[in-house]
């Protein structure tokens, strides 16, 4: 009995000291990601995750960071923001994540903000543009990588300076999102440009009929567009036959230049229409950029790769260098090491400001035209501009 | 803007367009309501699954009116397909049990059918082209106007009149009057009440597919399409009253009108806009415009 008991303790710990050793040489980065995977968002999510898995892969093949493998965990945030708080709680309290990378939506990433100031866990934002997000509310522990909408607003009043717009009618979903862009666009008109009407549909909605007829009363030159998603797609469908894209020139933000657009609508995409995107495939640029391109192309099985995965490889490109800096995947050290963080990325050199958290991400700006041998209109010349 | 004659001209057709395509789908929706008494939240899934199987169709036929109308029907017949598995398999054992059960399992369908779509199409957004002969515009003389709104404008009425005429004069109209008022005589008869739900059933999910189908070439087809217009089938059917043919004629063009005009007229109001009217409408008929009271006792 005795004997038996003694075996017993050994046995249980040299159980502890293994599992304990284990677990010292498997010390993980534990990284929650949270995006819309289902629904009308997956067109998002599903590119956004693909990024992801693409750093990952590629820093643990690598041997990790300081011999700490990157782990990913992902869930679904819906596009709402009740889903997205309740997913994120969920990964901080179970799976005990160290960072985490998400949302799509300005609304569901506000939200997840909230979460991680009170959770003290970074959150890095690469697709939501509200300028709320770093300015009213900005904390310790939010990072937005993404194109904010006072970046935006400046960079849509130099494309429409380029194709001389003097007046202009703007056109986005009610909410948020159209009202900052709109106000930061207006802010950089040059002289002899101006707003003359502003003609706004609700979120979600998949008839646009009554503003398109209402544009085409307008005596604007030129329209600024930045309705997205679907709700891009439905617009340029239904605007076409109303030969609106023959009386007036269109500049449309929200990145509506990516390959996934320009591949849904192919012929029907307006001919000439200045567009914005994170990325194109088909840009040549930097080393970086080509490997970047060459690797996804592989997980894609085709070249003209999509545009949403560059900006989450980046997330977690800061993610790894922020762990290194601070030589530990611990929360509050990952979220100190973010500050004024710099990492060389497919894109070029992006830094995290360390006033405002916010990096200098700029995007391609240019008309989308057809291109020989491709059924996808793409952006020719394409500019930089940040 | 409303002194303009032909402003207001465009705005009136694009919501008898718009209002046609939805009748198309709501049709469906209160049919299947009318005489299996079943809410069918999975409808929506329906016509998404609709507007993919066209986007199938036009790929392997290209963007040619044979390709679309060949992938439209294709849409009706492969829904009906589905739906009659559904049908015989599933729904059937549960027309005995309570309500709740129906509703959890017509919900537990628009989950299924999410993922399936994504499984089998892919998460991206899609767009189908017009089909060539209604591609551009016509000249109606006070103005241009888009010619695939204009064959929407011409294929609801018909379908209208062509539902409206199968119920009233056909053998098979009667049957499903029949059922639809009482259902336990007509089985006691000798009719295979049975066989007259399943036929409702896949024929209401045809009409939701080719609603989808005709939708397809004006929106994004993407897997949350199905969302949006569910919201609205409800909408129109509750305002035209559960389970009447021009009930849900008549809600969908109210619903499409107030759209249109809510837009232009009181532009922040305009989500509200349509929930007055269907509160108004429920306050003062309970059983919708068209509806029937005892209708309103199920």
């Amino acid at each position: 009995m005795v004997k038996m008991f003694r075996n017993r303790t050994f046995a249980t710990a040299a159980a502890m000291v293994m599992a304990s050793g284990m677990a010292y040489a498997e010390e993980t980065i534990k990284v929650g990601i949270l995006m819309p995977i289902s629904g009308g968002g997956a067109s998002y999510g599903v590119p956004l995750v693909e990024g992801v898995k693409m750093a990952v892969d590629e820093i643990n093949a690598a041997g990790g960071v300081d011999g700490m493998k990157i782990e990913y965990f992902v869930r679904d945030s819906q596009l709402k923001p009740d889903v997205a708080v309740a997913a994120a709680r969920e990964l901080i309290t179970k799976e005990g994540v160290d960072v985490m990378v998400g949302a799509v939506s300005s609304g569901a990433t506000l939200a997840i903000s909230e979460l991680a100031k009170q959770e003290k866990v970074a959150l890095l934002a690469p697709a939501a543009k509200a300028a709320a997000l770093t300015s009213t509310k900005l904390h310790p522990y939010i990072f937005q990588l993404a194109a904010t909408t006072d970046s935006e607003g400046r960079q849509m009043a130099e494309a429409l300076t380029t194709i001389g717009a003097k007046k202009i009618c703007v056109s986005g979903f009610d909410y948020a999102y159209s009202y900052d862009l709109f106000e930061s666009l207006e802010k950089n008109l040059a002289d002899g440009m101006e707003i003359v009407d502003t003609f706004h549909v609700k979120l979600g909605t998949t008839d646009y009929s009554a503003v398109i007829s209402q544009l085409m009363g307008s005596d604007c030159d030129t329209v600024a567009g930045a309705v997205w998603g679907g709700g891009f797609i439905a617009y340029m469908k239904q605007a076409g036959p109303f030969g609106i894209f023959d009386t007036k020139k269109l500049v449309w933000a929200a990145e509506v230049g990516s390959s996934e657009m320009a591949g849904a609508l192919k012929g029907d995409y307006p001919e000439g229409m200045w567009a914005a995107a994170y990325d194109l495939w088909y840009f040549e640029g930097s080393d970086a950029h080509k490997k970047f391109q060459a690797d996804l192309a592989v997980l894609e099985g085709t070249n003209e790769t999509k545009m949403y995965p560059v900006t989450t490889y980046i997330a977690i490109q800061f993610i790894a260098e922020a762990v290194r800096k601070a030589g530990s995947a611990d929360p509050q050290e990952i979220a100190k090491a973010l500050v004024g963080l710099s990492v060389e990325t497919p894109l070029g050199t992006r830094t995290i400001d360390p006033d405002n958290h916010r990096t200098n991400t700029g995007e391609f700006w240019g008309p989308m035209v057809t291109v020989e041998g491709s059924e996808a209109k793409q952006m020719s010349p394409a500019t930089y501009l940040e | 803007m409303f002194t303009n004659p032909t402003f207001m001209f465009i705005q009136v057709m694009n919501s008898f367009a718009l209002g046609m395509n939805l009748f198309i789908i709501a049709a469906g929706l209160t049919l299947i309501f009318g005489v299996l008494r079943v809410v069918n939240f999975a409808h929506g899934a329906f016509y998404m699954v609709g507007a993919y199987v066209l986007m199938t169709a036009t790929n392997l036929m290209g963007d040619t009116n044979t390709g679309f109308f060949v992938g439209v029907v294709a849409a009706a017949l492969v829904m009906g397909v589905i739906a009659f598995f559904i049908e015989r398999f599933l729904l059937s054992h549960l027309y005995d049990k309570e309500h709740l059960l129906q509703l959890l399992f017509t919900f537990a369908l628009v989950l299924i059918f999410k993922d399936l779509v994504k499984m089998v199409w892919g998460p991206l957004q899609h767009s189908i082209s017009y089909p060539p002969a209604f591609k551009g515009a016509v000249n109606l003389r006070i103005s241009y106007y888009p010619a695939y709104m204009l064959f929407l404008s011409v294929v609801g009425p018909i379908l209208a009149i062509g539902l409206w005429l199968a119920l009233e004069k056909t053998r098979w109209g009667r049957l499903i009057r029949a059922a639809r008022l009482d259902r336990e005589m007509l089985s006691a008869l000798g009719t295979d009440v049975k066989l007259v739900f399943s036929a409702v059933f896949v024929f209401g999910s045809m009409l939701a597919a080719m609603g989808g189908a005709l939708a397809a070439p004006r929106i994004a087809v993407d897997p949350g399409m199905d969302g949006l217009i569910i919201i609205d089938c409800f909408i129109i059917v509750i305002i035209g009253g559960l389970g009447s043919l021009w009930g849900s004629f008549v809600g969908a063009l109210i619903l499409s009108t107030l759209t249109v005009f809510g837009t232009l007229i009181f532009h922040e109001w305009e989500i509200v806009l349509v929930y007055i009217m269907m509160l108004v409408v429920l306050l003062i008929r309970p059983w919708g415009l068209f509806g029937h009271p005892d209708e309103e006792r199920h």
